[in-house]
């Protein structure tokens, strides 16, 4: 219990780091990364996905991979990524941001994170209700990728593709507008 | 804005990537998919428990979350002690206000803060519903090649693009 306690404190502190560092707790940026005026946070969030992808399958081979995969509630799911798109892109933060906005200053983020408590709070007292109604008919499993390529390396490489091709697409389209950066 | 100024403050995003991927397949080996969204679950548990244990006990959402003496909650503490670490340690400028939202909406610090009161209200409150956000299913899911993360995923970046051009307007486009 002891080592999980200090493993969890150290995964964040090399995280929040991370992202403090690229700048994803800046919602300046964020902002202007949903614009499509700056790339190089979604760029950065897709590559990471790609990298820790080949990687846990690495883990896999070796054999000391702790995998859980979220089951997909075609309803809960898509509301809930809905729901969340309109909450990032109002306020440009997510919620691991909003932990390492706040511990870098950033009182938006503070307010956020406040924010962020009392929605799990209320969700936690009305999940009973939501749940059934939501989530449960329509959830059709822990589906992935490998269900339909048949095995896991072959889903990594159509990861790989797919991502590749949207990081491409951001390099192409995500453009600073003043023209300072032209085709 | 002065791109070449403001860029060399950040790191370039694919050292960056590598770096992350390398902490995430560090998580995966010593605890299991990263989430964040779950850590505000553990916290609000470990504050709740101490007024009103019963109902804590009795809500089937805190039952399945360990409280804040657990490796969730030391994830997200150590993320604000990471942020703290490196803003402290970079010259990264830090706002109360983003500029874009300065340009758009004034200086008010009351009408922002309320603003991201309001927007870490909705995304716990969906990331709940889907069972994690931008970390705990888009990013942990995609990298388990889940269904869940890329559906949420590809929703969550469409929605978050539409709704920062209403929020914005043509602001963002002058900035």
């Amino acid at each position: 219990m002891g080592a999980q306690i200090w493993l969890g404190v150290f995964s964040g502190i090399a995280f929040g780091f991370v992202i403090q560092r690229v700048g994803a707790t800046n919602a300046n940026i964020m902002a202007r990364a949903h614009l499509m005026i700056s790339g190089d946070i979604p760029k950065f969030m897709l590559m990471a996905v790609i990298l820790s992808a080949i990687g846990l399958l690495g883990l896999e081979s070796a054999g000391v991979a702790n995998t859980r995969v979220l089951p997909t509630s075609l309803v809960a799911t898509g509301v809930a990524g809905i729901l969340f798109g309109i909450g990032w892109g109002f306020c440009g933060y997510c919620p691991g941001t909003t932990w390492a906005a706040a511990g870098e200053g950033r009182m938006d983020a503070v307010f956020a994170l406040i924010g962020g408590l009392a929605g799990a709070a209320v969700f936690a007292h009305l999940h009973e209700f939501f749940i059934p109604l939501l989530y449960d008919p329509f959830n059709v499993g822990q589906i992935t990728l490998a269900d339909w390529t048949g095995s896991k390396p072959a889903a990594v490489i159509l990861l790989t593709l797919v991502f590749g091709l949207c990081i491409g697409a951001i390099h192409l389209f995500w453009k600073e507008k003043n023209g300072s950066q032209t085709p | 804005m002065d791109k070449k100024k403001s860029s060399s403050l950040y790191w370039p995003w694919l050292p960056a990537a590598f770096a992350l991927a390398g902490i995430i397949v560090f998580i995966f080996a010593t605890f299991g998919p990263p989430a964040s969204s779950s850590g505000f679950v553990s916290t609000m548990k470990g504050a709740v428990q101490t007024v009103a244990p019963e109902y804590v006990e009795n809500k089937p959402h805190y039952a399945m979350m360990p409280d804040t003496g657990s490796w969730l909650f030391a994830f997200v503490l150590g993320m604000a002690i990471g942020g703290f670490a490196a803003g402290r340690t970079g010259r990264i400028p830090v706002r109360d206000i983003p500029e874009i939202w300065e340009n758009r909406f004034g200086n008010s610090r009351i009408k922002r803060f309320a603003a991201t009161f309001a927007g870490g209200f909705i995304i716990l409150f969906a990331a709940r519903l889907a069972g994690g956000c931008t970390l705990g299913l888009f990013i942990s899911g995609s990298t388990q090649l889940a269904v869940s993360g890329l559906y949420f995923g590809v929703l969550i970046f469409a929605v978050a693009m539409v709704t920062a051009r209403l929020v914005y307007g043509s602001t963002g486009k002058e900035e």
